[in-house]
């Protein structure tokens, strides 16, 4: 950042600093002062956590090697990774038809019917999630019939991440298809492609990037779901279900050694699959 | 070759209204019109990217209306030139080749002779970001001919260029015409473009077609008073008949009394348009052809001068910058004009 704290206020004092080239703009630094307060609440949390659990790294390590903790978190990422691949196979071709179809009452419904998630409390997300799918709802009593049962079970997981999820993803790739320019899809068809042919050489190679960032976003948000997983599945445990039930057995210290082991986890997860896709999207080859 | 028979679209609030147009083969085919008049989304039409509310596409007599794009034969180039951005020029160029089934390797042989040919030999593995303007116009029109379209679909495809690029490729454009024989149907809004390159033309106004013919018949000899603005002649002038002196009317426009060939009635109202370039200007003299009239200003526009001359009307008179400095003449200086009665073009009612 070019703005810097601290610099003269007077007439002389500012042709001193621009002659340094370290001027301040008043209004940046305000912004960057009221922003820093939201980030601090983060750090501050974060450290406060670190501090506390590395005071006793012993307890820590058992925590974090124990088969119900590695277990728990290896389930909450499955599950989240299973909700978005659901999500990529059937929400991008929603995400494309919302993109390019005319404004029209029923493109109207259809959005507001994929943003429902957004709006609901989590718990009454569950609710809606529960009664679908229990053993006798209108989806859950087919599929039980064909030994697809959800209730307390991995699938139940699954649909509720999908369920609060899917706005993130399905949004984001919107966004991205609608970046595509028409122009590019007519050209391709000219030339002798067929829809489908030029959606998969076309506008999804252009869309990748926002297809990466929904489904990160959609990923976090389905690891990080309680109250909707709780209501269809509170077995197996998913890392939010396990932190809370030990927190409600045995107190805080277990939990909260728990909660910094998925914290170190998540960001390390999200830091490599940033590093590993950061020139997706780029087409330079002076870069 | 391809032939648009009453074609009516509605795109919005947009209508494109009763359109009918005949592009033969071997046609350079010119749609002009101001922004917004619905040029592109005729060109659209053609390529088959919209589908016509009532009226037929017809191509070589077959109707087409309902037919998909990719199955069309058309090359399009859009003025953003609109290459695939994730793509080296290379694979942009051969992307219609590919997706047609040929293997890679071949597309990319195929490909390698339409690059020199284009002088992007050069280019091929870069990237389009990376590109000029002229070099991207380049490329699209190499994408384009690659899977050697029956028809080659051009939206204004020149005037993101610098000039010097512009004359380039207006004879790459030519030579694909002229040599190569392929019909090529460009939409336009610049008069330049028209007469440098246009076989036949149509004029689009408002969604409507205002006239379609030869581009000499409609450049000089324009039915209609707005189309006649639109495609440049600079002296339209209203008036009345006002008597007949054998395949002579006399014309009275408000001032100014004309000689020009139509069969107009005493008191019949016409319009006369008269190209800037057929007004002879001179210094002094007299007589029953000549005009007196004073210059009120002069605009130089590179090797040309158009000089306005206040003769009860006002009259744009164009003439080489030099010849102007030859007559010395400036803001204020006495001329007379003359202008041959058949080089005025009448429109009547």
């Amino acid at each position: 950042m070019e703005m810097k704290a601290g610099a003269p206020s007077s007439d002389k004092g500012r042709r001193r600093a621009e002659r340094r080239g370290w001027y301040t703009d008043r209004c940046i630094l305000w912004f960057c002062i009221m922003g820093s307060m939201i980030v601090g609440i983060t750090v501050l949390a974060l450290a406060n956590i670190a501090l506390t659990e590395l005071a006793d790294p012993v307890h820590l390590f058992e925590v974090a090697a124990s088969s119900e903790v590695i277990g728990s978190i290896l389930l909450t990422f499955g599950a989240g990774a299973n909700a978005v691949l659901i999500l990529v196979l059937f929400g991008t071709p929603l995400a494309y038809v919302l993109a390019r179809s005319r404004p029209s009452r029923l493109k109207g419904i259809v959005e507001s019917i994929v943003d429902v998630p957004l709006i609901l409390p989590h718990t009454v997300a569950g609710l809606l999630v529960y009664l679908l799918f229990m053993r006798r709802g209108w989806l859950g009593a087919p599929l039980s019939e064909i030994g697809l049962s959800f209730e307390d079970a991995y699938p139940g997981t699954v649909v509720a991440m999908l369920f609060v999820a899917s706005p993130f993803f399905i949004n984001t790739m919107r966004e991205g298809f609608e970046k595509v320019p028409i122009h590019l899809e007519n050209v391709a068809r000219t030339l002798g492609a067929g829809t489908f042919t030029m959606f998969c050489t076309v506008t999804l190679p252009l869309s990748l990037r926002h297809m990466f960032n929904g489904a990160i976003f959609a990923w976090g948000r389905a690891i990080g779901e309680f109250a909707a997983v709780i209501m269809i599945a509170y077995y197996p445990f998913i890392i939010s279900t396990l932190i809370y039930y030990s927190f409600a057995t045995e107190g805080i210290r277990t939990s909260r050694s728990i909660a910094l082991v998925v914290i170190v986890v998540s960001l390390g997860v999200f830091y490599l699959l940033r590093r590993l896709t950061r020139y997706l999207g780029r087409y330079d080859d002076r870069a | 070759m391809i032939e648009l028979d009453q074609v009516s679209l509605a795109l919005g609030s947009f209508l494109l209204n009763d359109i009918s147009l005949t592009i033969g083969r071997g046609d350079y085919y010119f749609i002009v019109g101001p922004s917004g008049a619905g040029k592109t989304v005729i060109l659209e039409a053609i390529a088959g990217l919209h589908r016509p509310n009532r009226g037929r596409i017809l191509l070589r007599g077959d109707e087409i209306t309902a037919l998909p794009p990719e199955k069309r034969g058309v090359g399009l180039v859009y003025q953003d030139f609109s290459l695939f951005p994730h793509m080296d020029v290379i694979d942009n160029v051969g992307y219609g080749l590919r997706v047609r089934g040929m293997r890679r390797p071949d597309a990319r042989r195929e490909v390698a002779g339409l690059l020199d040919e284009f002088g992007i030999a050069h280019l091929a593995s870069r990237y389009p970001g990376t590109l000029s303007g002229g070099e991207k116009q380049r490329v699209a029109l190499a994408r384009a001919i690659a899977v050697k379209p029956d028809i080659l679909l051009l939206d204004e495809p020149l005037s993101a260029l610098d000039p010097v690029t512009q004359e380039r490729f207006i004879l790459d454009l030519q030579r694909l015409n002229r040599e190569d024989g392929l019909t090529i149907v460009q939409v336009s809004h610049s008069r330049r473009e028209v007469r440098l390159l246009a076989t036949r033309m149509a004029v689009i106004i408002d969604g409507c077609l205002m006239e379609e013919g030869d581009a000499g018949v409609v450049l000089n000899a324009p039915r209609s008073q707005e189309v006649a603005s639109f495609v440049g002649i600079e002296n339209i002038l209203d008036g009345v008949v006002v008597r007949r002196e054998g395949r002579y009317a006399v014309v009275d426009t408000s001032g100014l009394i004309l000689r020009a060939v139509t069969d107009a009635d005493v008191g019949e109202p016409v319009t006369l348009c008269i190209q800037s370039d057929d007004i002879t200007p001179g210094i002094s003299g007299g007589g029953p052809d000549l005009i007196a009239g004073t210059v009120v200003r002069i605009v130089e526009n590179g090797p040309i001068a158009e000089v306005r001359v206040d003769c009860g009307v006002e009259l744009a008179v164009a003439m080489t910058r030099r010849a102007a400095r030859d007559l010395c003449l400036a803001s204020g200086t006495p001329v007379t004009l003359s202008i041959e009665a058949e080089a005025i073009h009448v429109i009547r009612g």
